[in-house]
């Protein structure tokens, strides 16, 4: 299953499933990140980094542990 | 009337609080327990509003501290009218709060902030169609260019005057059964002011304040706990995100309803932001934007200091025309001119350009960017990007660094990064290195000084991560868009953290410096110095007299500095100290004892034990750093 934290520069990727406890889940949801939603990813993670996501227009960093969370599957 | 701005992070709150507050009126921080937000009195054609302006908060649901606050303030009903402030570039997702909003059943105002940035991204938004469906007034507003900010007192006026109650959005039937039939179970005397709706879906969502506060009614709590997993079964997913897909589901539906999104303008400030956040090139970019700072900060200081502290040395050198040397008169001059000096010559021109500085770089969007960057090095030292901010802010002073520690949202994040916070050379530090160790050994030593400082505070976290393993989920940040900053903005919020500076420290400082003056006056500068002598002579190898300095640098930490030309008597330090007994001091005034007012912070973000902790930490920490400065430089030198 691919992850946010493998899926290149720029690609657009659609939101499958959240793992994790609910206080992520929570979290990310406030920032506007719900399952099935479509998210362009800015910047990819470099050397295990944060990852940047475009959500809607505006942009969100998410760190490698909530990034290793979300499992996505590339769209066109 | 009482009218309350809510609003998401970065929706341009204050912006907009600090537009219609003014400069005339008195702005007033009242720093309750926890709480921080700013209360103001404006007076408009006869009628007096006062107005809140509470930290951003995504939802009702409280993930940190600052937002718990916020939504207490809400809860307790004492706002009139709601002015929901939202970032119109970011509607989609603001309309997230404003439909929980609505449950609360206050009136309101939609007050759309930033339409030019809406504009930009090509996003029109339909201004009727949005107060027609919510039933309340909608104003569009640019904060930060003073624009649409009159049609808020009105707007706010005739919502309360009309009582213009926004509508509720209904979610799917079956949802809204479950919320219903919880709806007719919450016991009366449960948190009676509050609307049972809101309350309902709360529960629904698994609160866990509200849950806490619901344990008292086990019949209640495993009715819910029924009904919870009923959606669960239904839905196949857990209840919390059930709710929360409706929600969105819901505010798509009205987003596409009222506005139109066209092509965004793709602009320069989108390069400069791939630039500025570039894995490679974001590395050095930062170096030289924190790098720079520090330089025209130390020059601009510099510039400004040397003429003032000439004048004044020459003020004091003349002292003895006027009043009796040795005279009781003369010690109390003394101390008040040395004092007064102190404040305006050393720390001022240092804090001025670090304040405007540090404004700029918030204004513009930088420290977002900045912790984006950095969160795989503060991952080593078991935090993750957000904990630069407060560190940022420490290097200004460490009060506010303490306080920013709220945005993070474990306590044990918390407490780490407050505790390595009190170590970051604050503004006041910065005189200290500037003027002992940049002044009399050179500027590369102090910077030097800063880079080992970080060396340190990295191998602080380092440790203090083996003892408290690490359980945070990580980064999860939103970056607000680069914006330009406004003169005004600039200016005020320098004005209002000099304003802190010249009514709390310098007055101190004042104080503490005839103080010392007596001390010197009553003889009992040298009983105190004799009290420390063990410390500070033999472990240190400092002079005796510095002992009363280093007591001094507890309320303020530049006193130290000030009082160790006082103490020692001279304008030239290099002629009675040696380099490493400057060393040592500095080091150790780094170090040791957070300064009064941080203690203060520290007590009430983290309660009075665990600064009890920190502050025995930092003693031992000066004490061993200036030993082994001691004993290395004693080899070296």
């Amino acid at each position: 299953m691919k992850t946010l934290m493998n899926i290149d520069n720029g690609k657009k990727v659609k939101i499958l499933k959240i793992s994790g406890g609910k206080s992520i889940r929570q979290h990310l949801q406030c920032l506007g990140i719900h399952i099935g939603d479509i998210v362009t990813l800015k910047k990819s993670s470099f050397l295990g980094g944060p990852v940047l996501l475009e959500v809607n227009g505006y942009d969100v960093a998410l760190g490698k542990g909530v990034a290793s969370k979300i499992e996505v599957e590339e769209v066109e | 009337m009482k009218i309350a701005f809510i609003g998401q992070p970065n929706a341009g709150k204050s912006t907009l609080f600090n537009g219609i507050a003014g400069y005339k009126t008195i702005t007033a921080n009242f720093p309750g327990q926890t709480v921080h937000y700013t209360v103001s009195k404006v007076t408009v054609a006869d009628e007096t509003f006062e107005i809140v302006d509470l930290p951003g908060i995504y939802s009702l649901t409280a993930i940190d501290k600052a937002e718990l606050e916020s939504r207490k303030f809400i809860l307790s009903g004492q706002a009139h009218v709601i002015i929901n402030v939202i970032d119109a570039s970011t509607l989609s997702r603001s309309l997230e709060l404003t439909l929980q909003l609505t449950e609360l059943q206050v009136p309101m105002v939609i007050c759309l902030n930033m339409i030019d940035e809406a504009r930009r991204k090509g996003i029109e938004i339909n201004l009727e169609k949005l107060s027609n469906i919510f039933g309340v007034p909608v104003i569009e507003t640019i904060a930060n260019k003073g624009i649409g900010l009159d049609r808020i007192f009105t707007s706010a006026k005739e919502a309360f005057y009309k009582n213009l109650i926004p509508q509720i959005q209904n979610f799917h039937k079956d949802i809204e059964e479950k919320i219903n039939e919880i709806e007719r179970i919450i016991p009366a005397e449960f948190l009676p002011k509050i609307p049972r709706r809101y309350i309902a879906v709360k529960l629904l969502e698994g609160d866990t304040e509200l849950f806490e506060e619901i344990s008292i009614y086990p019949e209640f709590l495993s009715k819910i706990n029924e009904v919870r997993e009923e959606i669960k079964l239904s839905h196949g997913r857990h209840a919390d995100t059930v709710i929360s897909s409706e929600r969105h589901a819901l505010t798509m539906n009205i987003f596409e309803e009222i506005a139109k999104v066209g092509e965004p303008n793709k602009t320069l400030r989108e390069k400069i932001d791939d630039l500025l956040t570039n894995r490679y090139l974001g590395y050095p970019l930062l170096f030289f934007i924190l790098f720079g700072i520090f330089f025209i900060v130390f020059e601009i200081g510099k510039f400004i200091e040397e003429p003032l502290i000439n004048k004044f040395d020459l003020i004091i050198q003349k002292l003895p025309q006027y009043v009796t040397e040795g005279s009781l008169m003369f010690f109390i001059f003394k101390g008040l001119l040395e004092g007064f000096s102190g404040g305006l010559g050393v720390a001022i021109p240092y804090l001025i350009p670090f304040f405007i500085g540090l404004t700029i770089l918030e204004d513009i969007g930088y420290l977002p960017r900045m912790a984006f960057l950095m969160d795989t090095v503060m991952h080593r030292i078991g935090l993750h990007g957000k904990s630069v901010l407060p560190f940022i802010v420490s290097y200004g002073c460490n009060v506010p660094g303490v306080m920013a520690t709220r945005i993070l949202e474990s306590p044990r994040d918390r407490f780490i990064t407050a505790t390595l916070s009190i170590f970051v050379p604050c503004a006041a530090r910065t005189t200290v290195i500037f003027g002992l160790i940049g002044a009399y050994i050179g500027g590369f030593a102090a910077a030097g000084l800063y880079i080992f400082n970080i060396f340190i505070i990295m191998i602080l976290g380092a440790i203090l991560t083996k003892f408290i393993p690490e359980i945070t989920p990580g980064l999860i940040m939103e970056i607000p868009p680069l914006r330009i900053p406004t003169f005004k903005n600039v200016f005020m919020k320098t004005w209002l953290r000099l304003k802190d500076f010249m009514l709390v420290a310098w007055p101190l400082l004042v104080i503490s410096s005839i103080i010392l003056s007596l001390l010197e006056y009553f003889k009992l500068d040298m009983f105190l110095n004799q009290l420390f002598s063990p410390i500070v002579n033999l472990i240190l190898g400092l002079p005796e007299q510095t002992g009363i300095t280093l007591l001094f640098g507890i309320l303020r930490k530049e006193l130290s500095m000030i009082m160790l030309f006082q103490a020692m008597d001279t304008t030239n330090l290099s002629t009675v100290m040696t380099k490493i007994q400057l060393i040592v001091f500095t080091i150790f005034t780094i170090f040791y004892i957070p300064c009064v007012g941080t203690m203060g912070a520290l007590i009430r973000e983290l309660g009075a034990k665990k600064t009890f902790l920190i502050t025995a930490l930092s003693i031992a920490m000066a004490l061993i750093l200036s030993i082994l400065a001691r004993l290395i430089f004693s080899i070296f030198l």
